[in-house]
Protein backbone atom coordinates (compact mmCIF):
# COMPACT_ATOMS: atom_id res chain seq x y z
CA UNK A 1 0.00 0.00 0.00
CA UNK A 2 1.42 3.54 -1.08
CA UNK A 3 2.49 5.99 1.71
CA UNK A 4 0.17 8.77 1.82
CA UNK A 5 2.23 10.92 3.90
CA UNK A 6 4.63 11.72 1.13
CA UNK A 7 2.01 13.99 -0.60
CA UNK A 8 3.07 17.56 0.02
CA UNK A 9 0.13 19.82 1.12
CA UNK A 10 -2.73 20.85 -0.86
CA UNK A 11 -5.45 18.38 -1.47
CA UNK A 12 -4.04 15.65 -0.69
CA UNK A 13 -3.24 16.62 2.86
CA UNK A 14 -6.65 17.61 3.25
CA UNK A 15 -8.11 14.79 2.01
CA UNK A 16 -5.91 12.86 4.68
CA UNK A 17 -7.00 14.97 7.49
CA UNK A 18 -10.84 14.46 6.81
CA UNK A 19 -10.94 10.98 5.65
CA UNK A 20 -8.86 10.25 9.21
CA UNK A 21 -11.31 12.34 11.09
CA UNK A 22 -14.01 10.10 9.47
CA UNK A 23 -12.84 6.91 10.18
CA UNK A 24 -11.90 7.91 13.62
CA UNK A 25 -15.39 8.94 13.78
CA UNK A 26 -16.42 5.36 12.42
CA UNK A 27 -13.95 3.73 15.24
CA UNK A 28 -15.30 5.52 18.17
CA UNK A 29 -19.03 4.03 17.01
CA UNK A 30 -17.52 0.31 16.62
CA UNK A 31 -15.88 0.66 20.11
CA UNK A 32 -17.84 1.72 22.78
CA UNK A 33 -14.69 1.19 25.53
CA UNK A 34 -12.47 3.77 23.01
CA UNK A 35 -11.73 6.61 25.15
CA UNK A 36 -9.45 8.43 22.51
CA UNK A 37 -7.81 7.82 19.26
CA UNK A 38 -5.78 10.17 16.78
CA UNK A 39 -4.40 9.37 13.46
CA UNK A 40 -0.40 10.28 12.88
CA UNK A 41 1.90 10.53 10.13
CA UNK A 42 5.74 9.59 9.31
CA UNK A 43 7.27 12.30 11.98
CA UNK A 44 4.39 12.21 14.62
CA UNK A 45 2.70 14.73 14.18
CA UNK A 46 -1.65 14.48 14.41
CA UNK A 47 -3.21 14.00 11.31
CA UNK A 48 -6.51 14.12 13.63
CA UNK A 49 -7.00 12.92 17.16
CA UNK A 50 -10.13 12.90 18.95
CA UNK A 51 -9.28 13.95 22.11
CA UNK A 52 -10.03 17.76 23.44
CA UNK A 53 -6.60 17.77 25.74
CA UNK A 54 -4.17 19.35 23.88
CA UNK A 55 -1.46 17.22 25.42
CA UNK A 56 -3.15 13.97 24.12
CA UNK A 57 -1.22 14.37 20.97
CA UNK A 58 2.10 14.86 22.65
CA UNK A 59 1.73 11.75 24.60
CA UNK A 60 0.53 9.47 21.99
CA UNK A 61 3.83 11.11 19.75
CA UNK A 62 5.72 10.14 22.75
CA UNK A 63 4.27 6.93 23.08
CA UNK A 64 5.32 6.20 19.17
CA UNK A 65 8.52 7.40 19.61
CA UNK A 66 8.95 5.40 23.03
CA UNK A 67 7.81 2.10 20.74
CA UNK A 68 10.22 2.97 17.84
CA UNK A 69 13.14 3.13 20.63
CA UNK A 70 11.90 0.01 22.03
CA UNK A 71 11.41 -1.92 18.70
CA UNK A 72 15.42 -1.89 18.16
CA UNK A 73 15.71 -2.94 14.45
CA UNK A 74 12.44 -4.52 13.78
CA UNK A 75 9.51 -2.59 12.03
CA UNK A 76 6.94 -1.81 13.88
CA UNK A 77 3.43 -2.93 13.10
CA UNK A 78 1.64 -2.72 16.27
CA UNK A 79 1.60 -2.62 19.67
CA UNK A 80 -0.57 -3.43 22.73
CA UNK A 81 -0.04 -2.06 25.92
CA UNK A 82 -1.89 -3.48 29.00
CA UNK A 83 -2.20 -0.94 32.41
CA UNK A 84 -4.76 -1.30 35.06
CA UNK A 85 -5.53 2.11 34.23
CA UNK A 86 -6.67 1.06 30.64
CA UNK A 87 -5.03 0.26 27.38
CA UNK A 88 -3.18 1.80 24.89
CA UNK A 89 -3.41 0.03 20.83
CA UNK A 90 -0.85 1.37 18.10
CA UNK A 91 -1.11 -0.06 14.42
CA UNK A 92 1.19 1.03 12.13
CA UNK A 93 0.86 0.93 8.58
CA UNK A 94 1.62 2.87 4.95
CA UNK A 95 3.35 5.74 6.80
CA UNK A 96 0.36 6.14 9.27
CA UNK A 97 0.29 5.08 12.98
CA UNK A 98 -2.98 4.98 14.85
CA UNK A 99 -2.85 5.25 18.64
CA UNK A 100 -6.17 4.27 20.34
CA UNK A 101 -6.71 4.52 24.37
CA UNK A 102 -9.38 2.59 25.55
CA UNK A 103 -10.62 0.78 28.96
CA UNK A 104 -9.48 -2.65 30.46
CA UNK A 105 -10.11 -5.61 29.20
CA UNK A 106 -11.38 -4.83 25.89
CA UNK A 107 -11.43 -7.21 23.19
CA UNK A 108 -7.70 -7.13 21.95
CA UNK A 109 -7.79 -8.54 18.59
CA UNK A 110 -10.71 -7.37 17.71
CA UNK A 111 -9.79 -3.75 18.36
CA UNK A 112 -6.54 -4.11 16.81
CA UNK A 113 -8.56 -5.41 13.90
CA UNK A 114 -10.98 -2.67 13.55
CA UNK A 115 -7.67 0.03 13.73
CA UNK A 116 -6.04 -1.28 10.93
CA UNK A 117 -9.38 -1.43 8.88
CA UNK A 118 -9.56 2.26 9.73
CA UNK A 119 -6.21 3.26 8.74
CA UNK A 120 -6.48 1.51 5.35
CA UNK A 121 -10.21 2.99 5.23
CA UNK A 122 -8.24 6.64 5.63
CA UNK A 123 -5.21 5.90 3.50
CA UNK A 124 -7.82 4.84 0.38
CA UNK A 125 -9.67 7.42 0.88
CA UNK A 126 -7.05 9.95 0.68
CA UNK A 127 -5.38 7.84 -2.25
CA UNK A 128 -8.48 8.68 -4.21
CA UNK A 129 -8.61 11.96 -6.46
CA UNK A 130 -11.96 13.93 -6.23
CA UNK A 131 -12.17 13.52 -10.38
CA UNK A 132 -12.44 9.11 -10.36
CA UNK A 133 -14.73 9.46 -7.00
CA UNK A 134 -17.23 11.51 -9.16
CA UNK A 135 -17.15 8.90 -12.11
CA UNK A 136 -16.96 6.12 -9.73
CA UNK A 137 -19.82 7.54 -7.63
CA UNK A 138 -18.02 7.92 -4.74
CA UNK A 139 -16.05 5.02 -2.99
CA UNK A 140 -17.35 1.62 -2.65
CA UNK A 141 -17.06 -0.56 0.63
CA UNK A 142 -15.61 -4.11 0.02
CA UNK B 1 -22.47 -43.05 53.01
CA UNK B 2 -19.54 -39.71 53.83
CA UNK B 3 -19.16 -39.23 57.39
CA UNK B 4 -20.34 -35.27 59.20
CA UNK B 5 -16.49 -34.10 59.16
CA UNK B 6 -15.57 -34.98 55.43
CA UNK B 7 -18.65 -33.10 53.99
CA UNK B 8 -17.34 -30.35 56.09
CA UNK B 9 -13.84 -30.48 55.03
CA UNK B 10 -14.82 -30.86 51.15
CA UNK B 11 -17.13 -27.92 51.60
CA UNK B 12 -14.42 -25.46 53.04
CA UNK B 13 -11.40 -26.95 50.27
CA UNK B 14 -14.00 -26.28 47.64
CA UNK B 15 -14.39 -22.81 48.81
CA UNK B 16 -10.60 -22.83 49.56
CA UNK B 17 -10.36 -23.43 45.67
CA UNK B 18 -12.50 -21.72 44.25
CA UNK B 19 -10.94 -18.46 46.24
CA UNK B 20 -7.56 -19.32 45.13
CA UNK B 21 -8.58 -19.45 41.34
CA UNK B 22 -9.93 -15.40 42.04
CA UNK B 23 -7.19 -14.48 42.75
CA UNK B 24 -5.25 -16.14 40.20
CA UNK B 25 -7.32 -15.02 37.78
CA UNK B 26 -7.41 -11.44 39.59
CA UNK B 27 -3.29 -11.49 39.13
CA UNK B 28 -3.08 -12.23 35.80
CA UNK B 29 -6.20 -9.34 34.70
CA UNK B 30 -4.26 -6.91 36.97
CA UNK B 31 -1.04 -8.05 35.28
CA UNK B 32 0.70 -4.92 32.99
CA UNK B 33 2.88 -6.07 29.86
CA UNK B 34 3.60 -4.23 26.51
CA UNK B 35 3.35 -6.88 23.90
CA UNK B 36 4.66 -5.55 20.47
CA UNK B 37 4.02 -6.91 16.91
CA UNK B 38 6.65 -6.47 13.99
CA UNK B 39 6.32 -6.04 10.34
CA UNK B 40 8.23 -9.50 9.87
CA UNK B 41 5.62 -11.43 11.72
CA UNK B 42 7.12 -11.75 14.81
CA UNK B 43 5.83 -11.05 18.24
CA UNK B 44 7.33 -9.71 21.76
CA UNK B 45 6.34 -9.27 25.03
CA UNK B 46 8.81 -6.81 26.53
CA UNK B 47 10.17 -7.92 29.76
CA UNK B 48 9.24 -5.65 33.12
CA UNK B 49 11.96 -3.71 34.35
CA UNK B 50 13.71 -3.55 31.43
CA UNK B 51 14.42 0.47 30.09
CA UNK B 52 12.68 -0.12 26.99
CA UNK B 53 9.24 -1.60 28.20
CA UNK B 54 9.63 1.21 31.20
CA UNK B 55 9.82 3.92 28.68
CA UNK B 56 7.06 2.37 26.81
CA UNK B 57 4.44 1.80 29.98
CA UNK B 58 5.30 5.41 31.20
CA UNK B 59 4.39 7.11 28.05
CA UNK B 60 1.05 4.71 27.50
CA UNK B 61 0.43 5.79 31.32
CA UNK B 62 0.30 9.37 30.52
CA UNK B 63 -1.63 8.97 27.98
CA UNK B 64 -3.98 6.43 29.56
CA UNK B 65 -4.34 9.41 32.55
CA UNK B 66 -5.08 12.35 30.00
CA UNK B 67 -7.69 10.52 28.97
Amino acid sequence: MADVTGKSGGSGEIALVSAAERVLENLAELEPELVAAGIFNRQREPVAITSKSPAWSVEAAGLLGALGAGSGEGKLDSAHIALEGGEAFVVSESGLSLVAVTGRFVLASLTSYDMRMALRDAVRSAEVEPASEAENGGPGDA
Amino acid sequence: MLKPHRVVLDKVSSYTEEAAAFMRRRRHHRREFVRIRFQSGAEADLPEGTPEADRITEAARRLIELG
